[in-house]
Parts: structure tokens; C-alpha cells; sequence
């Protein structure tokens, strides 16, 4: 991993990201993005703004424009570099904002404008994909990856695979995803969102607060890397995707597709789960997931036997960009050695048989660890990075 | 030449017909255009109008799946069952899709504006997310690999079939089911039109193909219809929705080399021409110049069939037809022509620049 970049609910930036991440700050606060009347939970960790790139863009194509413009620059990826680079994308919402602005306007018989309406065409998951690789002139391969809120996780996956299999020297890949009203409303529907900021493997926890983001890394073959005398910050040394196959919302009860896909990552780096010390949960806080992803971990790795944190205490479940922004801060806390901590996190639950490092960052010398992210659909995706 | 992957099934659900390979190779050899006006949805289009439930779908699956999402369910079936693959099998599955499920995104918007928080469905939101089609279609064949999907515009599908048989040369699975789905929404083709996006006619369904590495379909005694034995997918330069002004290809010579060919030993090509005037304009000029100064026969599925995602992967699937028959599809209504068999190229080209090619035999 060559380069890093993230747009995160702590500003634009990595610096911004990891100094609110490795400090257990929290950037969930009441929403001003979209109408929240009639809702108990009216929080969430939204980008400040102003927002760079042209407002003539989706929300979520400028996030992602921003973020992937920091990691290619961070990786130092010259015109040669970028011809040849692949750009992966895991995505979900889209340009749905500022489409919902339109079906709502349609909908109450106020008639949209042309502008408007000119923004459907970045509806899709894939528009991020085609601003990105447009303006950063990426001419390899270019996928737009759905897994649900493993979206971003697998993004880098699949890049991983681009890379090793020798498509793509380089790849840029990253997840992104910004505040919907649909995504808003679903959780609302599925009673799943916390009226206050949500509190990860806490016995009181009483659901998730969402979020919204971009975070993209720079993947490179080793030798390339070495070649052009670019600075690697860790090795994606391995990964694991499954599927549940059990339900469309709830994960296997006993978290099997979890420990496939965590087992399925060690086996890829060739390592013995002893070698891994810390685990960046996918961690959302309502009951079922949290409880379910201890238990997976401790199948795994052995009670108790590494940390676990949840960056999602301090910037909500970012969807798509979930896995990756993650990604980046379990990167960063090999590179630093410095385990971000899980805010709000009072009253452990006795059925998370972990540390999971609550409200202080905890410093600990760290040679490889894994980046959790589920998704509906029983999606489950581990990411296993080591020191270089 | 080692394939990266064979084609061990097909399952295709769409305006024209439904079924396996030999469904295909039956309607291959005299196709006819399934665009019609529909009734129920007021648009011209390649509209399925196939009642699923009981017939590839059970009645209690139907009620709680989308019309999408029994597309994909039924598809993934007739292709496992034409590979003659049980479910439970070590499987993995890609899925392309360009639109997803929009009509369960309205309609799950249109509840609350129409009721506010007590309008809002619990069972609709989770079709909301794109990848609703691909999850209940593991659910459903028991698929317990890596399930992605993948959302391209125009190519969508054959992106499907590439990463799939990339999944497969890495070694990491041994199947997997690679297909495409789309649903044609009216509220969709009216913004497109208003978008002046509509000179492509729209169609729906989904398809399904069965890829193996060679090693396991031989040991289990699969018959191959196919073989992938080079792909490539690349960019060219383009602006988001547009099309590029340069004809050179960068995914046709790599996807050639990869299967230790030259420009000359293409037989026929599958396009993704749709009816798109610039699009297909860029294509035939990328198509003109990577394989020059030859012209092999060039065939597309998207007059009959509409454009979506499904479309994609049953050139695929054609084109393994096409290598074993020697026949390419004519006019409407005409018998298929004569071409040489061996292998050919299915090659996408999609707005925003993404070029897609394969080698097929």
C-alpha cells in the first residue's frame, strides 16, 4: 500500500481522519443534510463542509474525487503510473442525494429543473468510478463493486487479485458512500439506528449511527513499488470474501461466514492467527451483529487473545465506505503502533470476550492486523495487513 | 492456449426465451426480435412476461422476492441444473447489474412521502441495495464463496464474466456463476428519454453462465460448451457519459495475447451495439482498428433482446454456441449464417470509456 486517502466526518484528509480516530474523538452529531422530523435517532456523522470540487457534482463523486485524488498523489502516481492503474470502487447509494431531491420534488408536483434532472445521470454506484477515473486518467481496468456495507472492503479485494494476478501494476481502489434519505429511512425502518452516538460492544448498546465518507489506498505490486522508490506504509498480505447464504439482513447465528472469511484471510498471508494482535471490528452496535462478530473472533483467534476496537464509535457506519476508511485506520495503527480506541464504550458486554480498548488509544507493538466488514446479504469480507 | 475458464452451464431467462444451452442454441439458430410495445408498461421494450412463480420459482419464494430478484433466482437455477451442478456446491457468484432494483426503491420512497415514518417498509429497504439480486440468488443455490456485484453501464455483464473468470485463474474458486439482471422500469426510460439517453431500446431479464476451471470440470465430467481463454478490460479515455474520439482498443490486443493470438484469428464478433448512434459508431471504429485489416462478421443480441445486463452475458454464452456451430445470428427472423467456427470475440464498449474483450472458443 503505497498511497492513503480519506474524506472522513473529521474533515479532508488522512491527517484529519487519524488525529480524530487515534484520539477517540466523536464526529457524530445532529443531521443537516436531510429532513429528520418524526424520527427518535436524528444524528449522524456527516462530512463538514465546504466540500471540495465542483457542486455541480454528486456529494458522494466529490468525496470520492477527494479521497482518491489524496492517494494517488500520497503514492506519487505519475501519467505512466495512472494509464496503467486499475480503479476499483465499492459503492451503494450513489448519486441518490441529489436524486432523492429530484423524486421528492416530483412527488409533491413541484416541478424539478433541467439541473436536476441532469444529475440523475450520477445515480448509479458506478458514477463514482467514471468521475474518478476520468479526472485522474486511469486507463486499466475500472469495476464498481457492490457487497453492500462490505462494499469498500471488497473494493480492495478485488483490487488485491488485479495486482497479484499481474492486470494491473497498480490499482486505486476504496469505497464511498454519502448521507441518503433512503439509507436513513431503511434504518429508521429496521429499528436499528441509536438516538444517541452509537456504543460498539457496550452491554447497553442500543444500535448504529450512520455515517458517510470516502477512503481510497494505492495497491502496488512489490516490485514496482521498490522500482519507482515509492514509500510502502504496510502489505495487504491477505484477504478473505464469503457468503452466508442464510439470510438477506441477519447474519449466520453463529457467525460462520465471518470465521470463513477471517480464516480464508490468514490462510492467504500463509499466517497462524497468532500472528495477528488487533482486529478493527466491523462493529456496529446493535446487539445482534456485535455479539455475533465477538463470538466469530473468538473462534478465530481464542478469547481474549487480541484487541479489538470499532472506528464506527467515532464516525458512524459509513456504508460503502465503511471497509475502507477502516481499512485506512488499521494501516495507520500498524504504521503508528497505535490501536485506535472505542468511544462510548462504558459498560463491556460480558459476552464480548475481548479488550476492546475503550474511550483511550492504547500503544502496543503490532505486526499484523485484520479490518472486518459484513454487509447484508450475508457478505463478509476480512482484510489482513502486516508491517513492511 | 490454457483457458482461464470453461462454460459448463447456461441459464438464460429473457423476452425471447427461457432456459439452458440448448434453449439458446435453439433460438440462435433463427432469432427473432422480442421488442415489442408492452401493455402493462407502456414503453417499447424487450419486456419478459413470463410468469416465474411455480415454475423456476416456488410460490412462497415468490412472495417474498422482488420481480428482480426471481429473474436472478430462476436464471442461476437453469444454469446450475444445465451444468449439472447440485446447490451446495463450493460456489461463488458474480452479478452484473446497471440499473438494480429501482422499482423497490421508488416504491419504498413513495411509501413515506406518501405516509411519512409510518409509510416506511421494513422488507422493501433491503432491496434497495444493489446487491439484493445477487444475495437472494445465493441464498437460493446455496452459495457460500465470495458473491459480488458488479454495477458498469452497457457492460455490466460481460464485467461480470471477467472477474469471474479472473476468480477462477487465481485459483481462489473453482465455480462460480457469473451473470447479469435487469429489470425495465418505466419511471427509468421516461428520465432517459427526458435525459435524450432513449435511442437504446431497453429489455430485461437475467442470464446465467457456469465457469469452471478446466481442471474441475474434467474431474467431474462436465460437458464444456466453452471455453474463455482470454480476457481484458480497460479504459479508454472518455468523459463520464461520454463516448471517446480515439479507436484504439487497449482491452482486444491483451485480451488476444492472452489467449497467444493475433488480430487475424478471430472468426466473428459479438458487439454490444445497441442502438446508441454514438456509441456504436465508437465501437465499429475501435472494432475497425484493433483487428485490421481483417473484418470478421459482427453480431449483436441487443436489437432483440433490449438492452440490460443479461444481454451481456448471453453473448457470452452465444459465443460459445457460435465456436461449436460455426453459425453466427442473421437478420430477424433469418436463419443464423456460416462463419468460421473456432473462436471469436465478444467485445463491450460503454459510455464513460469502459472497453471490455473476450476470447472465446
Amino acid at each position: 500500500m503505497t498511497g492513503l486517502g480519506a474524506v472522513s466526518p473529521f474533515g479532508v484528509g488522512v491527517k484529519a481522519y487519524w488525529d480524530g480516530v487515534r484520539t477517540g474523538a466523536c464526529a457524530i452529531r445532529p443531521i443537516t443534510l436531510i429532513e429528520t422530523e418524526g424520527f427518535r435517532c436524528r444524528i449522524a456523522a456527516e462530512v463538514p463542509g465546504p466540500l471540495p470540487g465542483s457542486a455541480r457534482r454528486s456529494r458522494a463523486d466529490r468525496l470520492a474525487l477527494a479521497a482518491a485524488r489524496e492517494a494517488a498523489d500520497d503514492a506519487g502516481l505519475g501519467p505512466h503510473e495512472r494509464r496503467d492503474s486499475a480503479l476499483v470502487v465499492g459503492a451503494v447509494g450513489g448519486g441518490m442525494l441529489e436524486a432523492e431531491g429530484w423524486y421528492w420534488n416530483l412527488r409533491r408536483n413541484t416541478r424539478p429543473d433541467r439541473a436536476a434532472l441532469a444529475r440523475l445521470r450520477a445515480i448509479l454506484p458506478a458514477s463514482h468510478a467514471e468521475a474518478v477515473g476520468s479526472a485522474l486518467g486511469l486507463g486499466g481496468p475500472r469495476e464498481t463493486i457492490v457487497t453492500a456495507c462490505s462494499s469498500g472492503a471488497a473494493a480492495l479485494a478485488v483490487a488485491a487479485d488485479l495486482v497479484a494476478g499481474g492486470v494491473a501494476p497498480v490499482a486505486l481502489a476504496g469505497g464511498v458512500d454519502a448521507l441518503t434519505r433512503i439509507c436513513y429511512l431503511g434504518f429508521n425502518a429496521l429499528k436499528l439506528l441509536d438516538p444517541e452516538p452509537c456504543r460498539p460492544f457496550d452491554r447497553d448498546r442500543r444500535g448504529m449511527s450512520i455515517g458517510e465518507g470516502a477512503a481510497f489506498v494505492v495497491l502496488e505490486d512489490a516490485d514496482h513499488a521498490r522500482a519507482r522508490g515509492a514509500r510502502a506504509y504496510a502489505e495487504l498480505a491477505g484477504y478473505g470474501m464469503t457468503t452466508d447464504a442464510f439470510h438477506v439482513t441477519s447474519p449466520h447465528p453463529d457467525g460462520e461466514g465471518m470465521v470463513r472469511a477471517m480464516q480464508e484471510a490468514l490462510a492467504c498471508a500463509s499466517l497462524g492467527p497468532d500472528a495477528v494482535g488487533y482486529c478493527n471490528a466491523h462493529g456496529t452496535a446493535t446487539p445482534q451483529n456485535d455479539r455475533i462478530e465477538a463470538r466469530a473472533l473468538r473462534v478465530v483467534f481464542g478469547e481474549g487473545r487480541i484487541l479489538v476496537s470499532s472506528t464506527k464509535s467515532m464516525i458512524g457506519h459509513a456504508m460503502a465506505a465503511a471497509g475502507s476508511l477502516e481499512g485506512v485506520a488499521t494501516v495507520l495503527a500498524l504504521v503508528h503502533e497505535v490501536i485506535p480506541p472505542t468511544a462510548h464504550l462504558t459498560t463491556p458486554d460480558p459476552e464480548v470476550a475481548f479488550d476492546c480498548v475503550p474511550g483511550e488509544p492504547r500503544e502496543i507493538a503490532l505486526e499484523c492486523a485484520i479490518s472486518n466488514s459484513f454487509g447484508f446479504g450475508g457478505q463478509n469480507v476480512t482484510l489482513l495487513f502486516s508491517r513492511i | 492456449m490454457n483457458p482461464a475458464a470453461v462454460i459448463t452451464g447456461v441459464g438464460s431467462i429473457n423476452a425471447a426465451f427461457s432456459g439452458g444451452a440448448e434453449a439458446l442454441g435453439a433460438w440462435l439458430a433463427r432469432p427473432g426480435s422480442a421488442v415489442r410495445r408492452s401493455s402493462r408498461l407502456g414503453v417499447v421494450a424487450a419486456e419478459v412476461d413470463l410468469a416465474l412463480p411455480g415454475r423456476f420459482v416456488g410460490e412462497s419464494e415468490a412472495r417474498r422476492l422482488t420481480r428482480i430478484c426471481q429473474l436472478a433466482v430462476a436464471a442461476g437455477r437453469v444454469a446450475l441444473e444445465d451444468a449439472g451442478l447440485g446447490a451446495g456446491a463450493d460456489l461463488s457468484l458474480v452479478l452484473g447489474t446497471e440499473f438494480g432494483d429501482l422499482h423497490s426503491t421508488m416504491a419504498f420512497a413513495d411509501g413515506y412521502l406518501a405516509s411519512g415514518p409510518s409509510g416506511l417498509s421494513a422488507l422493501l429497504f433491503p432491496n434497495t441495495v444493489i446487491n439484493a439480486m445477487a444475495a437472494a440468488t445465493a441464498i437460493a443455490v446455496t452459495a457460500h464463496g465470495p458473491s459480488l456485484t458488479l454495477n458498469a453501464r452497457t457492460v455490466a455483464g460481460e464485467l461480470a464474466v471477467i472477474r469471474a473468470a479472473g476468480m477462477i485463474a487465481g485459483g481462489r474458486v473453482s465455480a462460480v456463476l457469473a451473470g447479469g439482471v435487469d429489470e425495465i422500469n418505466p419511471r427509468v426510460s421516461e428520465v432517459l428519454a427526458d435525459l435524450g439517453a432513449d435511442a437504446e431500446v431497453r429489455g430485461e431479464g437475467a442470464t446465467f453462465v457456469v465457469l469452471e476451471s478446466p481442471e474441475a470440470a474434467r474431474s467431474r465430467g462436465a460437458r464444456v460448451r466453452g471455453e474463455i481463454v482470454g480476457v481484458a478490460s480497460r479504459t479508454l479515455p472518455a468523459r463520464p457519459h461520454g463516448v471517446g474520439r480515439d479507436g484504439a482498443s487497449r482491452a482486444i490486443p491483451i485480451a488476444l495475447a492472452a489467449a497467444g493470438l493475433d488480430a487475424r484469428a478471430p472468426g466473428w464478433v459479438y458487439a454490444s451495439l445497441g442502438g446508441d448512434p454514438a456509441r456504436d459508431a465508437w465501437q465499429a471504429r475501435v472494432l475497425d482498428e484493433a483487428l485490421a485489416p481483417h473484418r470478421p462478421p459482427r453480431a449483436s443480441l441487443r436489437p432483440w433482446l433490449g438492452e440490460h445486463a443479461g444481454v451481456d452475458v448471453l453473448s457470452v454464452a452465444a459465443a460459445a454456441w457460435t465456436a461449436r456451430s460455426g453459425r453466427l445470428p442473421a437478420d430477424d427472423g433469418e436463419p443464423a449464417r456460416r462463419v468460421p467456427g473456432g473462436q471469436g470475440l465478444v467485445h463491450g464498449l460503454a459510455r464513460g470509456g469502459t472497453e471490455v474483450a473476450m476470447v472465446v472458443r
